[in-house]
Order: C-alpha cells, then structure tokens, then sequence
C-alpha cells in the first residue's frame, strides 16, 4: 500500500477525530462540564487502523459517559513522560516500562490482554526469509532493527540475549537504529535495510495476517520465552470511580456483541485482571542487562540509559 | 495526338516536384527544430526534477544525520522515490543513496545490496569520480550530463550542517523513459511532416495539373495548326478566373478564328478557281473568236467565189495563219501536257541550246545579253520544262526591255537545289500587277498571249520549285527560280 496515501489518509481521519471529538467534548462540556478522559497509545499497537481506534474510543466513551480520546505517541517514554506530567489518565504501555522502578510510582495496573488463550506474547528476532542467518550469532557486524527503546520484545530481549552471552552489546552489530513501530521493523528488515530485528510476536503475527506481503518476507530465527502481554495501566492520581469504571468496560469488552467486534479487531480474545508476576521474567531480564552494563546502575525514569540514538 | 499526361521533364512534374521538396523542407525543418526543441525541454524538466528529489532528501537530513536516526534517513529517501513515481509518469529513480564523507552508506534504495554503514559494493572508477564530484558541490547540482554513454542523469544534493559536510544525497534518474517521451512525440511530429509532405505533394500536383492541362491542351491546338489540321483543334474548359482562364479563352477565341478563316480562305480559293477558270475561258473563247472571225469570213468569200483562184491565193495565207494562232494558244494551253510526257533528262549543258535562241529573239535590236551558266555537266535537268522556264523568262524580259537594255542569267548550285536566276534593268512591274503576273491571259504587252509567265508558273510547281520576283519601277526585274536537285536528277 502507498504510504503517502496512507499518511494523507491518516491525517485526513485524525482531523476528522478531532473535529468529531470537540464537538462531543463541547457539548458535553456544556452539559455536564466534563473533562475528557486521555488514554495513550504508541504506534507499537497497531499503526494502521485509525477509523478502528476512532470507533474504539467512541465506544468507550458510551460506555464511561464521558469523552475518551486516545492520545498517540510515536514513544513509550513520551507515553510515561505524559502519564507523569498527568496529561494522561490510562495508557496501554509495555511490560518493560511498567517494570522500570519508579520513585514515586504514578502508576497503577488494571489490565493484561489475552492473546490467544494467555495473557502472554514472545519477542521474534527476525531476519529476511532468503536470508542465511540462521542464529543471533550470525546476525555480528550486521546491521540490526529495534523497535522502541523501551519495549520488551523490540529491545530489552535482544539486549538482554547479548548480555547473555556476554559479548559486548554495543559492538556486537555493526549498525542499529530504532523504528520505534514494530511493522516498521518488519518493513526494515523485509526490505534488507537492516539484516534482522526484534519484535513483538503478536504485532508480526497481526501482520502475517493484514499486511503479508512485507511480513511474510521475514523469518523468526529466534524466540523468546512467553512475556507478560503488553498491560493496560492508569495514572495513580485518577479517581478510583473512573478507573474502576473503564476496568469493568474494558474487561467485559468480551462478553459484548459491540466489545467482541473491537476485540476480533484486535485479534485479541479479551482484557484480564492484572496478574503483576507475569512480568516477573522481564524483571530479571532487566537485572540481567543492568548487571552486564559496564556502570551498573539501577535502571530508572529519569536516567538516560536509551536515548533511541546508538553510537 | 497522344502524349504522356506528366511528361518526365514536363512542367507539371516540375512544380509537382518543386512544392513537395518546398513543402518537405520546411516541414522537416520545424520537425527538426520541434524534435529538438522538446528534448531539450525533456532534459531541463527531468533535470528539474532530479534536482528537486534530491534537495528534498537533503533538506530533512542534517537532523537524521545528526542523531543516527537510519531508519528516518532510508524513509525520507523512500518517500522521495514513491513521490517521484506517483507524480512523474516518465520518470524512473534508477536509484538513490544517501552517503557520509566516507563514501559509506547512510541509506539506500536497494538496501539489499547496499548494506548501512559499509562502502558501496559496486564502486568502480566512475563510481569514484562520481562520489568525489557530489562532495564538491555547495548546492544541488546535475552530474553527469553525459547522457549517451550512461544513459542516466545523477543529481546530487550536499548535506551541510553548521558548514559541516554530513553527507551527499545522490538520486539517478534514467533517461529510457525521457527517450521513449521524446520518441513517442518524435513519432508524432515525423507523421505529421509525412502528412504534410503528403499533401503537400498532392497539392503540388493539383495545382501543375490545374496549371499544366490547359498548356497541354493549347499545346496540341498550335500543333494541329501549325500542322493545318485545324479540325483537330478542341476548345480547351475554361474553369478558372485567373490568368490561364484568360489564356484559354484568348486560344479558343484565335482557334475559332483561325477555322473560321480557313474555311473563308478555302472559299476565296474555290472562287478564285473558278475566276481563273472562267478566266481561261474567256481568254481561249477570246483568242480563238479572234481568228476565227477572220477564218470564217475567209470561207464565206471562197465560198461565193469557189472559183477565184485569186482569191484562194489570198486567203489560205489567213486561213494558215489564223489557225496556226488557234494551234498555238491551244498548244500553250497544253504545254503542261507535252511537258509531262517529255520525261527526257539531260546534262545541264543542254541550256547552252537556248542561247542561239535568245540570241535570234534579240534579233537585232540593242539588247545585251550576259550568260553565265555555271551547272557542270554532271546536273541533270528535265530539258524540256527547264528550257522552257529559262527560255519563257529570257522572252519576258527581252519584249519588256527597252533599247540598250541589258539581260542577264545566270546558274548556281547548291547542296540539294539548283537556282536559275534572269535579271533585266527594264521599267519593272507596277505593283498592282504584282498578284497577277502568273495569271493566265494577263499580259501588259499589245501582242502577248498572257501564258508566257503562267507556264514557267506551272513548270515550276510541277517540280515543286519555287520563283520569287524582285521587282521595283524604273530599276528592272530579277526572277529567281530554285528547283531540288533530287528532282532534277530524275
């Protein structure tokens, strides 16, 4: 598909978002003088799909009373930096942010989406399918995709597998670069301008699906073990009745027709309670990493550990 | 009469020619300046737009330069690629790279075979000079303009930073698509110069035809004239206003002029005919009543006086004499006839016969004769009819020279005639008698017959000679008769 059309596209719907979501948040503004409530996204979720996502939130907003727009950011730390600020009240992040210590933390779990009967998904380390790599070994002095700086599958993994083997992770490709969009790291690593990345196992399988003729280009040569599914989290400082509120919605997304239809678009099969120790092995990873790290120190919001430039 | 409608050399091939290559000149002429003149225009757009591509790359690079940010690098440069073939129909990016200093490759749009960070793979020495060349450059610029040998066109934009070279952005555009543009549009503009030739060659032709057929025409109509044959002679269409119009309508008007005075003419000579004939007769009824008067009397005296032998004595001299006049003119009348039986051809010296001749005609008076006839032996002539041309002249001119006169003939031969010439210095021949000098009975003289001139005339003819008469008043005559030789030998 052309991307300059699909950009027009994209900004020509998220005008139109816009539009439609200031006439909504006026006249009930008027109404009830409401605020509206701010849920972050990240392109790691899924790119495309804009009029979705429109309809999605609409449909929150039924369900809540009250305005929900979703705020997209092409980051995960702008996504944390604007939960912190309070510029936003939900967020779906990733396991590896939600694992970061924060002092203090702002941030509170309220669900886990279920992908395929689990809450759970995998980091693929993919390359080009004609491609002869084989291992992460053969991948050295290549050039390398990430994703996100602070995504789990898209960077905490393949920094994590370096560390294990000891190598020096910095050296070890001889290029890196962040797309910060996992379909965009399919797109790289399809069209040979990186000769492997990392990704999230259920984005590439979503694009095995709706986008196949760049996805099916690629090839899993190594996956992770089962991660906790990216989670839905709420800013600490929003009142217990509307985060309580948007739990029941989201979680019984399943048990409605109009729910079910957002989550076949989803491909997901629902949004569970949180269970915290589903990213206990992200946890260690992160500890993994820190140890390996040639300062060693904790890795913490506020330090600059990934800038999303390598040297 | 039939001849070619467009004889080889003819003017209507002429024009029909000159035209087509008036026409086929100019045509191909702007053809050419046309043809290139849009190539031209096709180079300077596609350099444009190379230029274009390559700024546009560059003007979004320093930031992703600057923070190593590939993947923003290699999108931009995609970018520019799906714009360029979504806008520009006759354009095809070859390829297009972004490289550091170093030559190394920063993106590219064949990432497959051009891995990030590493030097080109395919880098010869044109590749060198080429990467050398874009670092030199301060703004967008056309390298290779060369086009014939590469067959692409590289545009290259520096990438600058705070003064600082970060990198280049080089974008190839091919040249096939701009070929096949300029061809198809070559194409276009060689069939329109073909039309054009085309019809310019017909309308050349249309217009010789149109100029040439009433020449053709007119052409044929002098010929049937000036060949008598004034039946033949068609009236050319007048179709036209211009001049031709005029010229055809002239010919035609002088065309039916001319048969009707043919026609006119051939009356005149039926009626004349017929004056002569009646004329003849007059003169023979004239000539013969005169004696006969005298006989007739002659035989009425003998006989009432049968028995006067007196009388018998006196009138059988008239009797002879008036019959002897009648036999003469009528052997006059039939000189022809005797002539056409005496067939006999003699050497030229048979002309020296008459001068005994002419000499007793003088008799004694005061005339001088010169003689100088130059005919060697080896010339034939009829001796009869040309002793009797030459011997009727001399008697002419004899009777009208007054005393002390001189008279002149003389002989000349040339390749194919004889000419007889008989000069006096007598009074001349008043011009009104000019036209009827070779009339039969016409005579100035008290005792002439008026056949003397009449049957050189007739001789003559009869050889298919010809005599012309200079005359004036007071200064003398020349006759010059000129036979063919061919007919003289015969």
């Amino acid at each position: 598909m052309n991307k300059s059309w699909l950009t027009a596209i994209w900004l020509s719907v998220l005008l139109c978002i816009s539009m439609g979501h200031n006439t909504r948040a006026e006249s009930l503004e008027t109404a009830e003088a409401v605020e509206p409530i701010r849920f972050g996204l990240t392109a790691v979720v899924v790119r495309e799909n804009l009029r979705f996502l429109d309809q999605w939130a609409h449909y929150l907003s039924k369900k809540m009373s009250q305005p929900v727009e979703f705020v997209r950011r092409r980051s995960y730390r702008e996504v944390m930096d604007l939960l912190v600020s309070g510029s936003l009240d939900f967020a779906w992040i990733c396991g590896f942010p939600y694992v970061q210590n924060r002092d203090p933390e702002f941030i509170k779990l309220i669900s886990i989406p279920v992908y395929r009967g689990n809450p759970l998904y995998h980091s693929f380390i993919i390359v080009h399918k004609d491609s002869p790599y084989q291992t992460l070994d053969d991948l050295q002095d290549k050039v390398f995709a990430y994703s996100d700086p602070d995504s789990n599958s898209g960077y905490l993994y393949p920094q994590y597998l370096l560390a294990e083997k000891g190598t020096n992770k910095e050296a070890f490709f001889r290029q890196t670069f962040f797309t910060f969009n996992h379909a965009e790291t399919v797109e790289a690593v399809a069209e040979r301008f990186a000769d492997g990345g990392a990704v999230d196992s259920y984005i590439w399988e979503y694009l095995q699906e709706f986008s196949p003729e760049l996805a099916t280009k690629t090839r899993v040569i190594k996956q992770s073990p089962a991660f906790g599914f990216p989670p839905l989290v709420a800013r600490l400082g929003v009142d217990f009745e509307t985060v309580w509120q948007m739990k029941n919605i989201i979680t019984g997304m399943d048990k409605d027709p109009d729910g079910r239809k957002f989550l076949e678009g989803l491909k997901l099969d629902g949004f569970g309670d949180p269970r915290p120790d589903l990213f206990d092995n992200i946890r260690e990873m992160v500890a993994s990493v820190r140890a390996a790290q040639p300062g060693g120190g904790p890795v913490t919001y506020g330090t600059e550990v990934n800038t999303g430039i390598t040297e | 009469m039939t001849r070619p409608y467009f004889p080889p050399k003819g003017l209507s091939v002429k024009f029909a020619l000159t035209i087509t290559a008036v026409v086929a000149g100019v045509a191909f002429t702007i053809g050419a300046v046309i043809v290139t003149l849009d190539w031209q225009r096709y180079q300077t757009e596609l350099e444009s737009k190379a230029l274009l591509l390559a700024h546009s790359v560059a003007v979004t690079a320093p930031d992703d330069i600057l923070q190593n940010d590939s993947w923003s690098l290699y999108k931009s440069l995609k970018n520019m690629a799906n714009d360029a073939s979504d806008g520009m129909q006759d354009t095809k990016i070859l390829t297009g790279m972004i490289q550091d200093p170093d030559g190394n490759v920063l993106a590219h749009l064949n990432p497959g075979n051009n891995p990030l960070g590493m030097p080109l793979i395919h880098s010869g020495e044109v590749e060198t000079r080429f990467f050398t060349a874009s670092k030199e450059v301060r703004v967008p610029t056309i390298l290779n303009t060369d086009i014939s040998v590469k067959g692409f066109l590289e545009a290259v934009a520096p990438i600058y930073s705070d003064g600082k070279l970060l990198g280049v952005v080089r974008v190839r555009l091919s040249y096939k698509e701009l070929y096949q543009k300029a061809q198809r549009s070559s194409f276009v503009i060689i069939g329109m110069t073909l039309a054009l030739v085309a019809l310019g060659s017909f309308l050349g032709t249309m217009i010789s035809r149109r100029i040439t057929k009433p020449l053709t025409a007119m052409t044929e109509g002098i010929e049937a004239v000036s060949s008598g044959e004034l039946s033949d002679i068609k009236p050319i269409p007048v179709n036209f206003d211009d001049e031709l119009g005029v010229l055809a309508n002239a010919f035609n008007k002088m065309a039916k002029e001319m048969v009707e005075k043919k026609s006119l003419e051939e009356q005149i000579a039926v009626s004349e005919k017929l004056v002569a004939l009646g004329r003849i007769s007059a003169g023979v009824a004239h000539e013969v009543n005169n004696p006969l008067a005298g006989l007739m009397n002659c035989i009425d005296t003998l006989k009432k006086h049968p028995d006067d032998p007196e009388l018998v004595e006196r009138y059988l001299p008239l009797l002879d004499k008036g019959l002897n006049r009648i036999k003469n003119i009528v052997e006059s009348l039939l000189i022809e006839l005797r002539t056409e039986e005496a067939h006999g051809t003699d050497n030229s010296s048979s002309l020296e016969d008459l001068r005994d001749i002419v000499v007793s005609e003088i008799n004694d008076r005061d005339i001088i004769l010169n003689w100088d006839n130059t005919l060697g032996e080896q010339v034939l002539i009829n001796r009869r009819r040309v002793q009797q041309i030459v011997l009727n002249l001399l008697k002419n001119s004899i009777q009208a020279l007054p005393d002390k006169g001189v008279v002149s003939f003389s002989t000349r031969q040339n390749s194919d005639t004889i000419i007889l010439v008989v000069t006096d210095d007598g009074p001349g021949i008043p011009a009104q008698y000019k036209s009827q000098l070779f009339d039969p009975f016409f005579t100035t003289k008290i005792n002439g017959t008026g056949l003397g001139l009449w049957i050189v005339y007739r001789l003559a003819e009869s050889m298919q000679g010809v005599i012309e008469v200079e005359s004036e008043v007071g200064m003398g005559t020349q006759f010059k008769v000129t036979l063919p030789l061919i007919e003289l030998s015969t």
